[in-house]
Order: C-alpha cells, then structure tokens, then sequence
C-alpha cells in the first residue's frame, strides 16, 4: 500500500486594496488552504472567495491559459493565474496585481482599457485603401509559411505580463512595450498591410517607441505564449535604422 | 439617471457582437457594445479547431459546395435545424471567412505538392494542387464528408476574435467593457435597451436604442463541469426570459464534447481527432471502430460522447479519484505536428495535466460544450415575440444547429449571422418603425426597479448562501440532465431546480457589502437568473419524449417526427411562475428541401412523420425533372426552397471556387 | 510615393550608443590584454608599450600618440556616456520603481542592467580621471612607471574598482548588444541568447583574472622596485635615444 501523503497547507498571501473603499489601504493578507490534487490558483482563488472572504476581487474567464485575463504578479513574477500549479510553488505564495494597470480592486485590472488605448494608437488593423473587400471572390493568396510565421505573432493575448515585466515601462509609462511592438512587427510582416516604413517609423521610431528598449528581456522571460520578443524587438530595431538612413 | 442614446446596442463583444457592430457601422449607425471583458478576451477565443465554409481549396476538400455543407449541417441537426437558415448560412459562409482574411485573419494556407497525414491510423499522402497553393486549407472535423474546417493553426477563435475587434478599432465602435446588461428595457411588445450595471464602480446605466442585440454566448456554466468560459452563464438567455415577452427556443439541446481533459473540463480541440488522433479505453483498444464503422472517431459529437459513455457503463473507462475517463492517443501525430497545428492543446497538456502529448495519452471524457438552444428569433435574428431586440451567435437560437452542432459551425454562424443580421437591422433603422417612443419616466422605472432588487439582496438577511444553491443546480444538471437522460431524473431535476429557484429569491450577499466592484453581489444575482435557465433546459428535457442529436433519452431512444419534429419554446411571462411556460413550433416537411432522413449512425430507429415520404417523392421528382432539363445546381436548389429573396443584396453573389465561377 | 519626412535623431542616438559602447568595449578587450602583457614580463609590457608610441613604425617613440588614443577614446566614452546617461533613471520616483521592479522580478537580465547602470555611473569618475592621466602623461607608462603610479600614487585600489566595472560592463554591453540587433541569432533564439550569455560570463570571469593578476604584478614590482635608482624601465635590448 502506498502511503497517502498528507496534503500541504498553502499560505496564501494577497496584496488587497479596495480603491473605492475610502477608509481602504494597501495591505497583506493571507489565507490558508489545504492543497489538492492538480490544483490551480485558479482554483484556490475560487476556492477562498467561496469559503473564505467572498469579497475577493479577481478576473478569470476561460481559467484554461487562452484569454489572458487571469495575469498577475505569483512571487513577484507576473504570469497567468489559472495555469500555475500550487504543486511547482513553494507552499508560501504571494500574490499582487499586475503594476502600472488600473486597479479595479485586489488582484483584478483594467487591462482592456489600456490594450484598447495601445491598439488605437498603433492603428493595430489592416491599412489598405487599395484593394476593395469582394466577398464573393477567391481569396488573395498567401506563402503557408508567412501565414504561420504572422500567426506566431498573432498569438499574443494581451495579457500584459510583458509590460509587469518590463523595467522600462515601470519609469516610463509612455512607452509602448513589448506588447505594442510585437503588434507592429506582426503587421509589418503581414502584406495585406499596406503601410511603409516611413509609417511604421512615425510610430515607433523613438524613445517611445522601439529605440526606448533598453533589451531587459523581462518582456521575452515572462511571456507566457513565448513569443520571440526579443527576436521581433530587434528586427523592428534594424528596420528602423534602415529606414532612418534611406529617408531623405 | 445615466442615459446613454445610441441607434444599436449590442449586448456581447464576441465574434457575433463585434461582426454586428461593424455591419451596423458600415450602413452608418452608431453601435454601442456592452461586454463583461474586455472584448478579446470573451469566449470566442477559446475555438481552436476552426471554421466551416465550403472553400474547397484543400485536395481533401475537392469537390465541396454549399449543397454538401448544407446536407451536412442538417444532418447533424438531426433534422431540427431551420433549413432556409442553414441554406442561408451556408451560402453566406465562404464570404464571411474571405471577409475576415481581408481583415487580418492569417488563416492556415495550402502548401502545394505531398504531404503526410495521418488517416484512419494509417499515414498516407496527399497531394496539393499547384494552383491551389497559398489559399486558405481546411481539416477534417467530425460529421462532415469533406474536408471543410478552415483554421489558424490551433488558435482559430483568438485571430478570428482578434481581426474582429481591432476592425471595431479602426471603425471606432464604442466599446464599454465591465458593463453587465441586467434587465431589457420594453414597452407594449417593443425593446428599447438595456439597465445595465458598471461592474468596476457599481452605477446602473440605462442604455436606449432603436434596435438591442443579444450576442451573449452560451449558457454550460449551468453544469458543473463546462468546456466553457466561466463567464458563459446564460446571461442574455435569462435577459430575454426576464423580459416575459421574448421567447428561448430547444433549450434542451445541449452539446457535449467528447474530448475535455479529466477533472478540470478544459477543453482539446476536435481537431486532434480531425489530424488522426484515436480513443482508446483502459485496455489501449481503439473501440470506436466496434461502434461506428463507418465514421469511427470522427462521427458527429453527439454520437462520439454517448458511445464514449456506453463504453465506460460496459467498465472499460480507466478508473480514477475523478471517476471514469479514456483515453484520446495524439501520438501518432508525432511531436512536429502536435508542436505546429495542435500547440494550444500541447500547453494545455503540460499546464494542467504534466504531461507531453507527444509521448503521453490524454485522459478526457465527454464534458458539456455547447448550447444550441438560446434565444428564439427569426431568420433576421429578430425575436419572434419582442420587436426591436435581435439576437445572433450562440446566444442565439436562429436555428442552424437544430439539435447537435457540427464543429467548426459555430465560429462560423457567429461570423455569418453577425454581418447578416448587421443588415436587416440596419433595414429596420431605416424604416420609420425604428422611432423610439418610450418616455423616459418609464426607462426610469426600469432602473429603479434592478436598483431596488440589488438593494434587497444586499440588505436581506438570514437569507440563501448563493454559492450553495448554484453548486447545487450545477449538480442536478450534470447528474440528471446530461448525456443520457431519462423520466426519473428529469422529473427529479424540474423538481428540484423549481424547489432551488423558490430558495433563490431569498438570497442574502454575506459580509461583502460593498455597491462598487462585488463579487459576492454579482454571484447572487447571477445565481437567481441561472436557475431559471436551467429551469427551461431541464423542463425542456422532461417533456421531449424522444431521442434526436444531443438530447439522448433512455426510456424513448427513438427519434419521433411524428410527434416531436417541432422546437421546444419557453417564456417566463409572469415573474411570480415559479416554472417557464412551454408551447412549440411546429417544423415544417412540406417546405423542405431535405425532407428528414436516416443520419447513418447505428440502427435508424426513426418513427418517420407520414409527411416525410410526400415531401420526399415531390423534392425527388423535381431534382429528375431539372436534371433532365440541364438546369445547375442552383436553379434546382431554388426550385427545391428558394431563399435567395431573403438574403441581403449584397449577399446574394455566387461564391468562386477553384474551377467554378471563376 | 511621396516619402513622408521622419525625425531621424532617435535612430541615430541610438545607433550611436550601440556604436560607441562597441568601440570602447573592443578597445577595453585589447587594452586588458596589452596591459596583461606584464605577466610575461617587463620587456614584453615594455614592448608593448614603445609599439603603440609608434617605435616599430617610425624608430623612436612618439609618446604624443597615446595621448592622441587617449583622446580619442575620451571623446568616444564621452558621448557613449552621454548619450547613455538618458536611459538612467532621471528622478528619484523612477529610481525607486526600477528597484522595487528589480527586487520583485529577481529577473537576470534586469539585474544586468542594473550592473551596467552602477558600472557605468562608477567609470563616469574613475575612467575619467584615468584617462585624463594617460593624456597627461603619456610618457609615464611602461613597467615601472606604471608600477609606480599603482603603489605610490595610490590607483591601485581605484584601477581594481575601474577593472570590475569596466570589464562586466563591456561584456554585459557586447550581450546586450547582440540582443538589442539579433546579431547572430539562430533558429531558436532561445538557445543562441543562452549561449551569449555563457559566452558574457565566461569572458568577465577570464577578464578579471588576467586584470586582476596583471594588476597584482604591477604592485608587487611597485612594492620591490626600487624607484630612487631607476624611475623608467630600461630594456636590455632596444636602446631608444633620449629625448
Ligand atoms: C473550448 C471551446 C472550443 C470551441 N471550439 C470551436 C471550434 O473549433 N469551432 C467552432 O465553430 N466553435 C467552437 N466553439 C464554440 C464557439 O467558440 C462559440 O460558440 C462562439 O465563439 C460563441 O461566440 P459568441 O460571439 O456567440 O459569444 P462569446 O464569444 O461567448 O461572447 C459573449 C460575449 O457576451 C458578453 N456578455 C455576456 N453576458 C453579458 C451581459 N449580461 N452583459 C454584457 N455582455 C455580456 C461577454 O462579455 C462576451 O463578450 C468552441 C467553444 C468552446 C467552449
Ligand atoms: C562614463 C562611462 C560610461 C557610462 C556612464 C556608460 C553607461 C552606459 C549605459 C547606461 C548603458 C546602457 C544603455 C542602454 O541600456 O541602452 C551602456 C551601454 C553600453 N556600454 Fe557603457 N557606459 C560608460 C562607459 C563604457 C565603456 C568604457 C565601455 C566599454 C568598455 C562601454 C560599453 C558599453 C556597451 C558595449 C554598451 C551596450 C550598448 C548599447 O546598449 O547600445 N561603456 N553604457
Ligand atoms: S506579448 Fe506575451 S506577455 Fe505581452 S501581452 Fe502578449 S502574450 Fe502577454
Ligand atoms: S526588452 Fe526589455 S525594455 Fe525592451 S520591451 Fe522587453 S522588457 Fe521592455
Ligand atoms: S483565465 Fe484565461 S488565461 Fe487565465
């Protein structure tokens, strides 16, 4: 017989502010929870708000590692909540929202808003006045292996761990992140998008944008799709360059 | 009182919403969007497997058109679906996918010349047609005789989603995301709206328009263990019910999916049957095969689920502390393929279970995965009850999927529905009908009226812990109203749940008190409205006396067209019914161009309706006819149910093909 | 089509701090060597010392050389610093969310940066006054005077803390160098960024040795020569005219 070993106890630490509390500040508190088998913080999440403090604030929405939603910092590091197994952490765990967002309240952020502010200032669609959509025609083709190498781009979920993860973004919030440039290399490399460098160049050709990099690569470390950050950063940087002695 | 006027309001930024928010922007009216989360992350992301339109480009698919699309969609429906919607669908399903190449989709491509597939456990090669080469592929998924499922790799929701929502981008769609619709907003049979609740900061808005959409999604957090996101909760069904006035049609249709991972329910796509992937039970036996000779793995997900069950109630399920599972093998694949095509379903693996699908078997077992029920409307989406509210997209029963969906059909009515009901809404804004004529006393009502009962749930005491009751309904359902049903448990199931919707109007929110962001507060409200949908869904069950696609009745196994060849339509016209009031509709042979048939999984056990062979022999009669006369295949099908009148104009083209219409 | 006009500075600055931290990266690899050449011996540092004042070129030595190099690199490591010290944290509320960033992440490329960061604010002072040094007084390198000036004029302490920095933040520079341009990157990133970053620590580590040795032996010649009977080495074979 092999011997059932007793579970371990979690001590689960939460950063908890309520910023329409008034009489709220930012403070620890931990909750203690019997471990199980496959357990998520998904699931531990749920898990106190059910049993223990039903006021806890956090966002899930397909708890299956897809839609981004669930980011935050585990130990300090930001990742996605509802993929990470209490069984690859310590049993202490510190949880705290992600930095630099919104706070909706505890663990839970506006990402959207500043997605959505990110993508209308990259115009992050497909500019092409020339060609007319004809629905009824056979679609313009496209190299298989461009589809996929635009697709491996494509792939970001907006998670924003990327922007928790990078130092240059915490001094200076205006700049774009590895979030925005990896939509710009990804519309670079697409054809159907009819913008020329000097475009992209407006926007991303400054402190703000690409050249602000300092190459922390906390962007890259942390990405929880792997995206290849660093690779496309550079790329955007080389092109910029480019583009920067070809105009005239 | 915060009133914000706009011309539409589409409750839902999923595929569906976002498509009709577009369509309605295009025709020169302002939309806005309400959504729970920030629109790209809604569940729509969560599709890997693909869209259904009969492209044809693959070798695969040679050979395909809207006719075989459309035979098998009504076959999967199990003759249930609406037939001039599914015509409609499908002819509209190849422009709405080169639509979304045009906006950004990258869409998986034809790679000319051989390459390996794995088919029927056996590797063969196919060879890809030079012209070919560069248009979008498709793969094999369950239910379809060709080759039809366009896809992303294995992300096909998310960059369909995504192209969706940054085009509301670039067409400058007001998005109001965190914004719950909780109430409609009507008058004397006509919508005006929406009450709906700022879930960062607690304010109720009252949004006004000419026309609303429901483009909510599904309702499979009604079971405990759901493919679905969490936030699929029956939201818009239970908005429409609400209303007293609107109706939800096939509420019991509901669709489990043969292959989510054991215990959590997530989901791996069909797509690793569809690239050859195999069931195998406790012994490592492929037993599809013994079932379904024909279609094996990949015969329609209703079918897979309940074969899957049966072999675990014959004791061939691997035993574990979550109960039975089996087994689904993607190894043969080989580990490029499953790192290329299926990388969703790898990080799902090594995230969640610890294992490598490239060596390891996956446990999965049959998990609730779609609603095919939803909202009851016209083929313009439009209610048949409550003019001005509209709804599309799986929030929607439009009525496509009859009473199983075929996959990758859903990703792709969201996307067809969507540009078409953009259209006659857009119709609707143009012809005086649209005028708003509520007073505004009146919209006040409504706001004063949600103000109060969330007021009342956060002052009540010694009431429900709302946690316990929604656990518990998420139990009847999954026990009793699943993939086998029968009389007893239903019966157990109305009777319980009516017991559990009396208990939830005495629910108290405990501690968490505050008006702002509130968990416990949503969870209370939500809780009360999704008993009464599980309420229609298992009354539904309980009264269908027969078997047909997803819903599997034990003691009445037979499909009966005589009786039941009609949709289950619920309503909640008074709100102190403590059960929803059913009527039907009647489906109609004489008009089909399909008239039912046998679907070709094990024995017909059909108790065909009288009506069925007139049809029939008329519909044969005329196909002979036009034959002999030359006429293509269009004209006889116009001959057979014309519905090109019905379509938008700009709709009505003829779709090109490689070697047709070109 | 008509190209729109774009502000090029940004590209330029920053293609010229990537260029002017690989020159003085370059130049700090070969300097350490050249320098290391003591390890051998007297004569060979020696040697070193007359080629760069141009002894083999011209048949005597023209001290006014390294001044010129001197000066040259000043004016480089002069606008690499000052085009880098933009990247530096320009308040204290940027300073102080970098470090609550750095000791939460606990990330190794971050850390890096911080390294570079302290590293190149310690050589704004001790690779100032180095180099105004060797301007100064070009003639006073070799063996023994240099010897000297690490005992008696006190740098050795000051050259040991320019020694760590600069060598960590050359090495540190030429990886992030590789990063920021994909110099070099292979099919998977991951693995040639990992095989950089072996490559950064290997050479810090090698780097620091050799300094750190030759510095060594520039103090004990410091320590036991003695200084009252011969000031400037004398080679034994090259005889150069006074001049
Ligand atoms: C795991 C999984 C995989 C799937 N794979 C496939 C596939 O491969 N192929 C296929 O064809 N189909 C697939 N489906 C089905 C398909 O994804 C869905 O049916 C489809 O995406 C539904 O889209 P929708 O726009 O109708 O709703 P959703 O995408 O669910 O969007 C609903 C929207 O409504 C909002 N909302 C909900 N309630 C409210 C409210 N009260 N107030 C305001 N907003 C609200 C939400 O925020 C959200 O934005 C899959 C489903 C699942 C669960
Ligand atoms: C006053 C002296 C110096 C200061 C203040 C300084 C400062 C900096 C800073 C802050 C960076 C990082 C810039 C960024 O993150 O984008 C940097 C990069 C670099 N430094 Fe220095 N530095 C100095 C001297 C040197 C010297 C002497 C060398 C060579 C040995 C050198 C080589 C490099 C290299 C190779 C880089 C990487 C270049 C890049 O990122 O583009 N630096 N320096
Ligand atoms: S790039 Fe990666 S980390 Fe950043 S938002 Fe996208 S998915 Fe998240
Ligand atoms: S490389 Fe560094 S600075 Fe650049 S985006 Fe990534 S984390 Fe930020
Ligand atoms: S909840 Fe969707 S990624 Fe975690």
């Amino acid at each position: 017989m092999s011997k059932e070993k007793t579970p371990r106890i979690l001590k689960i630490g939460i950063l908890r502010f309520d910023p329409h509390d008034p009489e709220d500040v930012p403070h620890m508190e931990t909750f203690e929870i019997e471990e199980s088998d496959g357990m998520t913080l998904y699931i531990v999440l749920n898990e106190i708000r059910e049993h223990h403090d039903n006021s806890l604030k956090f966002d899930f929405v397909c708890r299956a590692g897809i839609c981004g939603s669930c980011s935050m910092l585990v130990n300090g590091r930001p990742t996605l909540a509802c993929r990470t197994l209490t069984s690859k952490l310590d049993e202490n765990i510190t949880l705290a929202p992600l930095p630099l967002f919104e706070l909706i309240g505890d663990l839970s952020i506006y990402t959207g808003k500043w997605m959505r502010n990110l993508n209308e200032h990259l115009e992050t669609w497909i500019h092409d006045k020339e060609n007319e959509l004809e629905v009824d025609k056979l679609e313009e083709k496209m190299e298989p292996e461009l589809a996929d190498e635009i697709y491996e781009l494509d792939r970001c979920v907006e998670c924003g761990c990327c922007v928790a993860g990078c130092g240059t973004i915490q001094m200076r919030p205006e700049f774009v992140g590895a979030v925005g440039l990896n939509k710009i290399a990804r519309y670079h490399l697409d054809p159907r998008d009819k913008r020329t460098n000097a475009e992209y160049y407006e926007l991303i050709g400054d402190e703000d944008g690409v050249f602000g990099c300092m190459t922390l690569l906390g962007c890259e470390d942390v990405c929880p799709k792997d995206l290849p950050l660093q690779s496309k950063i550079a790329y955007l940087r080389r092109m910029m360059i480019k583009t920067s002695m070809k105009n005239n | 009182m915060k009133v914000i006027y706009t011309d539409v309001l589409i409750i839902g930024g999923g595929l569906a919403g976002l498509r009709v928010a577009t369509g309605v922007k295009e025709r020169g009216h302002d939309a806005v969007v309400l959504t729970l989360v920030p629109p790209k992350r809604s569940h729509s992301s969560a599709a890997q497997g693909g869209m259904q339109a009969s492209l044809a480009n693959s070798h695969m698919g040679e050979g395909d058109n809207e006719d075989v699309h459309f035979s098998d969609t009504i076959k999967g429906s199990d003759w249930g679906a609406d037939q001039e919607v599914a015509r409609m669908f499908t002819h509209c399903a190849p422009k709405a996918i080169r639509e979304l190449a045009h906006w950004g989709v990258p869409w998986s491509r034809v790679q000319r010349g051989d390459r390996k597939a794995i088919i029927n456990a056996e590797s063969v090669t196919i060879t890809e047609k030079d012209e070919a080469h560069g248009l979008i592929t498709a793969r094999d998924f369950g239910g379809t005789k060709k080759w039809r499922t366009c896809y992303t790799s294995d992300g096909t929701g998310h960059s369909m989603l995504y192209a969706m929502d940054n085009k509301a981008h670039e067409d400058k769609i007001d998005i109001h995301e965190r914004l719950e619709a909780i109430s409609l907003i009507h008058e004397k049979g006509r919508c005006y709206g929406a009450v709906a609740r700022n879930l960062m900061n607690g304010e109720l808005v009252a949004y006004v328009s000419k026309a609303t959409t429901i483009a909510t999604g599904g309702y499979g957090r009604i079971y405990s263990v759901s493919t679905n996101a969490i936030i699929c909760q029956g939201m818009g069904q239970a908005l429409a019910l609400e209303s007293g006035v609107a109706t939800l049609g096939n509420m019991e249709a509901i669709q489990f999916h043969p292959t989510a991972i054991v215990p959590v329910g997530i989901l791996t796509t069909e797509g690793c049957r569809g690239d050859g992937g195999l069931l195998l039970d406790k012994d490592g036996y492929r037993f599809m095969p013994d079932y379904e000779p024909d279609k094996k793995e990949l015969a329609s997900r209703d079918v897979v689920s309940r074969r899957m069950t049966e072999h675990m109630r014959k004791g061939k399920g691997v035993k574990s502390k979550y109960g039975d599972h089996l087994w689904l093998d993607i190894t043969i694949l080989g580990r490029e393929h499953i790192e290329k095509n299926l990388r969703e379903v790898k990080e799902i693996c090594e995230n969640f279970l610890g294992i490598d699908p490239a060596v390891d078997w996956i446990p999965v077992r049959p998990t609730q995965h779609y609603s095919m029920g939803g909202i009851r409307t016209k083929y313009t989406g439009e209610s048949q009850t409550l003019k001005g509210l509209y709804s599309c997209g799986e929030a929607a029963c439009w009525d496509m999927h009859g009473f199983n969906r075929l996959g990758g059909n859903s990703v792709s009515e969201t996307v067809v529905a969507g540009m078409l009901v953009a259209e006659y809404i857009s119709d609707f804004l143009d012809s005086s009908d649209s005028n708003l004529e509520i007073h505004t006393s009146k919209i006040e009502s409504f706001v004063k009226k949600e103000q109060d009962k969330l007021d009342a749930l956060l002052s009540k005491e010694n009431g429900e812990d709302a946690y316990i009751l929604r656990r518990r309904m998420e139990e009847i359902m999954m026990d009793k109203v699943g993939i086998f049903r029968n009389e007893t448990d239903l019966k157990e199931a109305v009777d319980e749940l009516q017991e559990l919707l009396k208990r939830s109007k005495n629910i108290e929110v405990f501690r968490s008190k505050s008006r702002a962001a509130n968990p416990a507060l949503v969870n209370a409200y939500r809780t009360q409205r999704m008993i009464k949908v599980a309420l229609t869904c298992a009354l539904g069950a309980y009264l269908r006396k027969e078997s047909r696609g997803a819903h599997s009745r034990e003691d009445f196994p037979k499909r009966d067209d005589e009786n039941w060849l009609k949709r289950t339509i619920t309503s909640w016209p008074d709100e102190n019914q403590t059960m929803p009031s059913v009527s039907y509709e009647e489906i109609n042979i004489s008009t089909m161009e399909m008239p039912p048939g046998f679907r070709g999984y094990g024995k017909d056990l059909t108790k065909h309706h009288p009506m069925t062979k007139v049809r029939q022999d008329s519909v044969d009669a005329v196909v002979e006819k036009l034959k002999a006369e030359g006429k293509d295949r269009f004209e006889i099908q116009d001959a057979l149910m014309p519905f090109m009148d019905k379509l938008p104009k700009k709709y009505r083209g003829i779709n090109a093909r490689l070697g047709e219409n070109i | 089509m008509k190209q729109k006009k774009i502000d090029k500075t940004p590209a330029r600055l920053d293609f010229t701090q990537s260029v002017t931290g690989l020159i003085l990266a370059i130049f700090i690899s070969a300097h350490i060597l050249f320098e290391s050449s003591i390890l051998i011996s007297n004569e060979a540092m020696y040697k070193v010392t007359i080629m760069f004042e141009g002894y083999y070129f011209f048949g005597e030595t023209y001290p006014g050389i390294i001044t010129f190099f001197a000066a040259a690199i000043s004016v480089i490591f002069v606008v690499h610093a000052a085009i880098a010290v933009r990247k530096f944290p320009n308040n204290y509320k940027q300073h102080k969310v970098m470090r609550e960033h750095v000791l939460r992440m606990k990330h190794e490329d971050t850390s890096l940066w911080i390294i570079q960061i302290t590293t190149g604010f310690i050589m704004f002072f001790i690779g100032s006054v180095h180099l105004y040094i060797m301007m100064a007084e070009p003639s006073n390198i070799g063996p023994f005077a240099s010897s000297f000036r690490v005992v008696h004029e006190h740098m050795g302490p000051l050259y040991f803390l320019l020694l760590l920095s600069v060598v960590s933040h050359a090495f540190i520079g030429l990886y992030r160098l590789a990063m920021k341009w994909g110099f070099m990157e292979g099919k998977n990133t991951k693995v040639s960024r990992a095989r950089f970053k072996f490559l950064m620590k290997t050479m810090i580590v090698i780097y620091i040795i050799v300094g750190s040795l030759s510095l060594a032996q520039y103090t004990y010649i410091g320590l036991t020569h003695d200084f009252s009977e011969v000031k400037k080495y004398k080679s034994k074979i090259i005889d150069l005219r006074a001049h």
